[in-house]
């Protein structure tokens, strides 16, 4: 019993200060794990979106780095999408963000114009963060003010999904890669008198797809800081819209909104409630998965050689990281080694290293992934240059795009009103 | 007594009732000290959490609405730019405009319905019948689940094109709409779903409406009242002081609505801006846009405001708010 054996007084209390002492102590002995120490032992953090799935992929690869390494340890942390940018900005603003962190081309000018992100680019010269292999077009979408601020993950591009089942079975012809979009609108109407389902996603609020048009009439959504069109592109934009859902080419608003929705499982393809969804090329073996309609998938409407290698996904090291020489190793490794490569597959977008996808693509026998494989590739040989990055305010523009969209589709305004409206908001959000 | 008495006593009375704590204070000082010490000692994990968690950030983020604070850039790099985030805020922002009219109309609306249902339903309750207790369970329920993203998840469900309300009005042969996929219509389910909330209040109602005097409805009775002209001169006046706590409450609550908004709209305040509440604008402007110094001036005019409704709703309290052991 305790009772029997009372702690002495002074024992106890001794005990408290030193717990007391030894806790700023052991926080402090964290906090200098960060600098190299003598033993050569250096533990990275890293930090990234996703599902289960992913987690398990990247917790595989990194202890494969580790048995190689066996000085260097992860502290891995993953949250769902939603939140992790909250996350990460709250760990940035507190000076403490991961050595390695998981990000994408709606916030990397953000960050890497703010200096978050270190500068990638003497490992690059050197040849340690090797991308000799890389598809063309992914390291300049990952170069900011001249700057290497990640490295590209995967690859994408854009990718009309369609749903061949139900075409097939309705006995309409199956849309192809280089019709104009005029042709795809008058296929969709054709489409959706023959099936009975809206035959084409309105992608007016879809920032990819203006992008893509934009670029076909000779324009492009950015250049540099600036917008790269003009207020009347944005009405054309609307205009050729708008035509679509007058001819009943498209569902009706309330369908369009929810297909305005970036979740995969809210595409129209997938809910059954239109014949295509514009999408990414790399999202068709995602989608397939939510449906039991066999899908495929083409570039957008238009000139395909206009598309670009966008980067899905990208690693950054912290420019604040004590050890960026590791990170960058750790990021070479992740996107360069074969065996991290065959772990990885194709969950955050084609591996980068067309070395590394050919194997993947060897390897795979999910059908959907060989298809957008081998779509991609064709695609890919045909790319002109890439854009660069989308500039700070990024992501504002983008809702600022499905806000004056959305507008136009329940008519509530004309294609003029919502044209201006989202060129004034558009403006004021990159000029910030 | 004579005048001088008079006016000499007053003064002396005062002191006298003024007296006993002064005294005892200079009685027993050591005492009394020891106990202070003590007090704040057991205080202090309250007082530190509410100087570290509450005072402290909130003094900061006074200090960043003078600042173009944006999250991501170091400290030396942030710039006092004075009152330029309030100019922004009343004269550049649309969207600031259109955040406080949405904001307006869900709280005007919903906090007068919600007190109404909350009433109504207390005062069914609140007659004795078998199984009072358990519906007084089942109505607070909603509540319990509060704030929560679930709910709000099953309501979108419930209203949208192929939901279960739709399916509800295909029985009278009315083909329903995307309720919350409808400009015009998505704030309006926000507000069902705020009133549908009402458990908390009612809750409050049924204790206020036990402390009714029996005497007083026996006592109209046998004057003749109507059940009407009981529940207007005896229910009322007896439960304003209860209405009143509900009312400051449930506006205050009405103001913060967030979360429903956030789920409906995937966190952009659509569709078209329909469901953009003043708390998910800032939010918006603070962690989508990095512009936490206007994001904190936001905060603090919305603070503001609140304490000027809060302060309104108070001074009309004088007129219609009757406390039973009052000083009439």
């Amino acid at each position: 019993m305790t009772a029997s054996h009372p702690l002495p007084r002074r024992r106890v209390l001794s005990g408290l200060v030193a717990t007391m002492l030894a806790v700023p102590l052991a926080l402090g002995a964290c906090s200098s794990d960060d600098e190299p120490a003598a033993d050569g032992k250096v533990e990275l953090s890293f930090f990234w979106w996703g599902g289960e799935a992913r987690a398990q992929l990247t917790e595989q690869a990194l202890a494969l780095y580790t048995q190689k390494h066996p000085n260097v340890t992860f502290k891995k942390t993953w949250q769902a999408n939603q939140g992790y940018f909250d996350k990460l900005a709250t760990l940035t603003a507190g000076n403490d963000a991961p050595d390695i962190f998981q990000i994408d081309d709606n916030y990397l000018a953000e960050y890497a114009t703010r200096n978050v992100t270190a500068d990638l680019t003497e490992y690059q010269k050197s040849g340690k963060l090797d991308v000799s292999k890389f598809q063309k077009g992914l390291v300049e979408y990952s170069t900011v003010d001249g700057k290497v601020a990640a490295v590209a993950m995967g690859e994408n591009t854009q990718g009309l999904v369609f749903n061949k089942a139900k075409l097939e079975a309705s006995g309409v012809e199956l849309p192809k890669t280089g019709q104009t979009w005029e042709e795809h609108i008058a296929w969709a109407k054709d489409a959706a008198v023959k099936s009975k389902v809206a035959g084409t996603m309105d992608p007016s609020a879809d920032y990819k797809a203006f992008w893509v048009w934009l670029r076909q009439n000779g324009k492009e959504f950015y250049n540099g800081n600036q917008l790269g069109f003009t207020q009347a592109d944005v009405q054309a934009w609307f205009e050729l819209w708008k035509g679509a859902r007058d001819g009943k080419s498209t569902p009706t608003a309330d369908v369009i909104h929810e297909g305005n929705a970036t979740d995969v499982t809210k595409q129209l393809v997938v809910t059954g409630k239109a014949l295509t969804s514009w999408v990414w090329a790399n999202q068709l073996p995602e989608l397939q998965k939510n449906t039991k309609e066999d899908l495929n998938v083409i570039a957008y409407p238009g000139d395909a050689s206009k598309q670009w290698a966008r980067a899905s996904m990208y690693f950054s090291v912290y420019r604040g990281s004590k050890n960026k020489d590791v990170a960058a190793d750790v990021l070479n490794f992740l996107v360069n080694d074969p065996e991290a490569g065959k772990i990885l597959g194709t969950d955050r977008g084609l591996p980068s290293n067309l070395d590394i996808r050919a194997q993947v693509a060897a390897s795979t026998d999910n059908a959907a992934m060989k298809e957008t494989i081998a779509v991609m590739d064709e695609l890919g040989k045909n790319f002109g240059p890439a854009p660069t990055v989308p500039p700070k305010g990024h992501s504002t523009v983008r809702s600022e795009l499905i806000k004056a969209a959305e507008e136009a589709q329940y008519g509530r305004a004309t294609p003029a009103q919502a044209a201006e409206q989202f060129f004034a908001a558009s403006q004021a959000a990159i000029s910030r | 007594m004579s005048p001088v008495a008079t006016s000499t006593a007053r003064p002396s009375s005062t002191r006298h009732q003024a007296g006993p704590a002064a005294h005892q204070r200079r009685g027993r000082p050591a005492k009394h000290k020891t106990d202070g010490v003590a007090g704040y000692v057991f205080l202090s994990p309250w007082l530190l959490g509410l100087l570290t968690i509450t005072a402290v950030p909130m003094l900061m983020s006074l200090y960043l609405s003078f600042t173009n604070y944006d999250v991501l850039s170091d400290w030396e790099s942030m710039e006092w730019v004075g009152l330029d985030n309030y100019r922004t805020m009343f004269t550049e922002d649309p969207s600031f405009w259109h955040a406080v009219q949405t904001t307006l109309v869900f709280a005007l609306v919903a906090t007068p319905l919600k007190l109404a249902a909350a009433l109504g339903v207390a005062l069914l309750l609140n007659r004795p019948f078998s199984g009072a207790g358990l519906f007084r369970g089942l109505f607070y329920l909603p509540s319990l689940l509060g704030g929560s993203v679930a709910l709000a998840i099953v309501w979108v469900n419930m209203f949208n094109r192929d939901g279960a309300f739709n399916s509800f009005l295909a029985w009278f042969g009315i083909e329903g709409k995307a309720w919350v996929n409808d400009p015009d219509f998505a704030l309006g389910t926000l507000i069902l779903l705020a009133v549908w909330q009402f458990g908390a209040p009612m809750v409050i109602f049924l204790a206020g409406l036990k402390q009714v005097p029996g005497e007083l409805y026996e006592a109209a009775s046998v004057d003749g009242a109507t059940p009407f002209r009981k529940f207007i001169s005896i229910t009322l006046p007896m439960l304003s002081p209860v209405i009143f706590f509900n009312l400051v409450l449930e506006t205050i609550n009405g103001f913060q609505g967030f979360t429903s908004a956030f789920v409906l709209s995937n966190g952009t305040g659509g569709p078209v801006d329909s469901t953009l509440m003043y708390t998910l604008h800032l939010y918006i402007k603070g962690w989508n846009e990095y512009q936490m110094g206007y994001a904190s001036a936001m905060a603090w005019v919305f603070l503001l405001f609140i304490g000027l409704v809060t302060a309104v709703v108070f001074r009309t309290g004088k007129f219609w708010v009757h406390y039973s052991d009052g000083e009439d």
